[in-house]
């Protein structure tokens, strides 16, 4: 349990850090609600580096599918279960 | 195969002749050829007869879906509405203008046997294919009609330029990065493929990791691939793809914005490919191209006339849609200086700037913000090298100006949901800087040293975020600070009640001095320090620095003109100041 709630701070953390969004706490990230557009309000250029954190964090290569990456993308929960999935390799 | 201009119907002549190379079955369906493409025109086709004629919004991000819907709606003589996004305000501005918008995916109605459809042998070269839209310099969006003769005259140029058939290569395949909604994408992922008969990406390719793996498909079916891309994406290629073992790339295009030299530099290393850039806009189509290793400067396109007038570039392009006979000068807002055949380009005339590829005007994204309750002025400027963030300076009404982490979160909520009705996410800012009035130098103006300061928390964790300052009597000076949610002191010091310490007060008080009055003597410790209430992240305060000759007395205190209370107070003991 507490592991997996690390992991998410984590994730929140390495997003706020990564994309420099100066305003945002972990407290701000809902897990379930959308990363891009409306939710977090990220765009494509964000998407593009949080492919770049998951491989130097996690080692996480993204799929060569555009839409699989979408769907990872989608929330938080959803990239985390993303890194869970790579750990049980 | 060989090279046909586009309103000799290329697509058409494909799918008649002795058919394709065995090689492109193997590519897969994550690629498109002219004679996979056939059957789909031929069911739109069925579809738009029993729609009304005109002008269709066309809005799709895959190009198998976008691509048969295009072609159609041209063989049957009408023009598609290229919108550069489908956020709903942008398809509802523009409803007006159309007789419907194509559905995204054929609808199943549509008859799967039908008669042969009446396939022009020409499109009429001045008939409009296209309509974009782009941002005006006033930020209101502003349509470009494009005709079939304007989009046949830069294909048949990219042809001399760059063949993809009946030269080296004469086994290409095209990979695109970029949206076809604009024309860069539209002509170098999409017509360029089809008119040479080579096959080109079905599905979009903005990742990476979808870049690696159509590499390695072409790779495999022996093609050599040529690559659209665009400067962010460049910018962020991860190394760890293994570029090399991917097969021989061509070349690989970039457009949009200029392409950093040091990204250009290392692309070419990743890749072992030329990065070619091509400078246009949606106005005026290519204008130029380079390659940063052999030169700057920009060679304009073949038919592309240039001459510089008040430091500013005037063209005549054959690409020019609306270019009258004979054909005029077109003021194109880029400051440039010529240099023999080419030219150097100096930056916008206005306050135009490209985030992420896509024009943003400055302007218009200031009066948006001037629409918002409580806000007296706002100025934004872009923040990077790579001009790819933007960043807004907001001057509000004493009252509204947040003094918490809270209220600046609720306001910042309500002026990017206000923007986001008009604008696309990567034109509204990432960084705001809430202040009073929007600070000026001795000349009256927002200057580069002020944006540096009003953001350089940004570039060093350590700093509390400046947002002006004022001098009510001789040897003082009153600073408006904000605390950094990132700043770099919070880290692990209470995790659920992060505050500033006590220590880093004292710091930013002694740094600030000497921003003001110079070298200070040796810092020699405090005195009568008084800690009254924690400082948290988020939190608007105001240090009140008073310069004595062996001591600076200094106080944090809060934003609010009533009711001061204090984080902090004390005196800052120095050596005598001497003026050596």
């Amino acid at each position: 349990m507490s592991e997996t709630l690390d992991l998410s701070l984590e994730l929140k953390r390495m997003i706020i850090k990564t994309l420099e969004l100066e305003d945002i706490t972990p407290e701000d990230i809902d897990p379930e609600a959308p990363l891009f557009e409306e939710g977090l309000g990220l765009d494509s250029i964000d998407a593009l580096e949080i492919g770049l954190m998951l491989q130097k964090h996690y080692g996480i290569k993204l799929d060569s599918e555009a839409e699989e990456t979408r769907q990872h993308f989608a929330s938080l929960n959803a990239l985390k279960a993303l890194v869970e999935a790579h750990r049980d390799h | 195969m060989t090279f046909t201009s586009l309103c000799h119907l290329p697509w058409r002549r494909a799918a008649s002749s002795s058919g394709a190379r065995p090689e492109i079955h193997a590519l897969g369906d994550a690629w498109l050829t002219t004679s996979r493409l056939a059957n789909e025109i031929d069911r739109w086709h069925a579809w738009l007869a029993t729609q009304p004629q005109g002008a269709w919004l066309l809005y799709n991000r895959d190009p198998a879906l976008f691509c048969p819907a295009l072609l159609a709606l041209w063989e049957t003589g009408q023009t598609a509405v290229l919108p550069g996004d489908d956020r709903p305000q942008t398809l509802a501005a523009m409803a007006s203008q159309v007789v419907g918008r194509i559905p995204e995916r054929l609808p199943d109605e549509a008859p799967r046997s039908r008669p042969m459809p009446a396939i022009p042998a020409t499109l009429a070269r001045d008939a409009i294919a296209v309509t974009l839209y782009t941002s005006g310099s006033t930020g209101a969006p502003v349509s470009v009609d494009k005709l079939f003769a304007c989009l046949e005259a830069e294909l048949d140029a990219h042809h001399a330029l760059w063949p993809l058939v009946g030269g080296k290569p004469n086994d290409a395949a095209v990979i695109s990065q970029v949206s076809h909604q604009h024309i860069y994408g539209l002509l170098v992922g999409l017509l360029h493929p089809l008119c040479a008969g080579v096959p080109f990406c079905a599905r979009d390719c903005g990742y990476p990791e979808v870049l690696s793996a159509r590499l390695e498909e072409a790779h495999a079916a022996g093609r050599t691939a040529v690559i659209a891309s665009s400067p962010p994406q460049l910018a962020r290629l991860p190394a760890y793809l293994e570029w090399a073992a991917r097969g021989r790339i061509e070349r690989l295009f970039s457009s949009g914005a200029p392409l950093p030299q040091r990204h250009a530099a290392r692309t070419e290393a990743l890749l072992q490919a030329p990065v070619i850039e091509i400078y246009g806009s949606t106005e005026t189509g290519g204008i130029g191209y380079r390659r940063q290793r052999d030169d700057t400067d920009w060679q304009p396109f073949p038919g592309v006339e240039f001459r510089i007038e008040a430091g500013t570039l005037r063209l005549r392009s054959p690409f020019l849609s609306d270019a009258p006979s004979p054909p005029q000068w077109w003021a194109q807002p880029d400051r440039a200086e010529a240099n023999g055949e080419r030219f150097r380009l100096l930056g916008r005339q206005d306050r135009i700037v490209k985030v992420a590829g896509k024009r943003v005007s400055l302007t218009a994204l200031e009066q948006a913000l001037h629409e918002c309750d409580a806000v007296l002025d706002a100025r934004c400027v872009t923040l990077h090298d790579d001009q790819e963030r933007l960043g807004a300076i907001v001057a509000l009404e004493a009252d509204a100006i947040p003094q918490a982490r809270d209220e600046r979160h609720a306001l910042l909520t309500t002026l990017r949901q206000h923007l986001s009705q008009r604008f696309e996410g990567v034109a509204i800012p990432r960084y705001w800087r809430f202040v009073d009035a929007v600070p000026r130098n001795t000349q009256g103006k927002l200057d580069n040293v002020l944006v540096k300061r009003l953001f350089a928390d940004l570039n060093d964790s350590r700093l509390p975020r400046w947002l002006g300052d004022s001098h009510p009597a001789p040897n003082t000076v009153r600073v408006t600070l904000e605390v950094p949610e990132q700043l770099r002191y919070l880290d692990g010091h209470f995790d659920s009640l992060a505050l500033v310490p006590g220590v880093v007060m004292v710091q930013w008080a002694y740094r600030l001095g000497e921003q003001y009055w110079g070298k200070l003597g040796p810092f020699r410790g405090v005195e009568r320090v008084k800690f009254q209430q924690m400082l948290r992240p988020g939190t608007r305060c105001t240090l009140t620095l008073e310069r004595h000759p062996r001591h600076i007395a200094f106080r944090f205190s809060s934003g609010h003109a009533s009711g001061q209370e204090h984080y902090c107070l004390g005196k800052l003991r120095l050596d005598e100041v001497t003026d050596a």
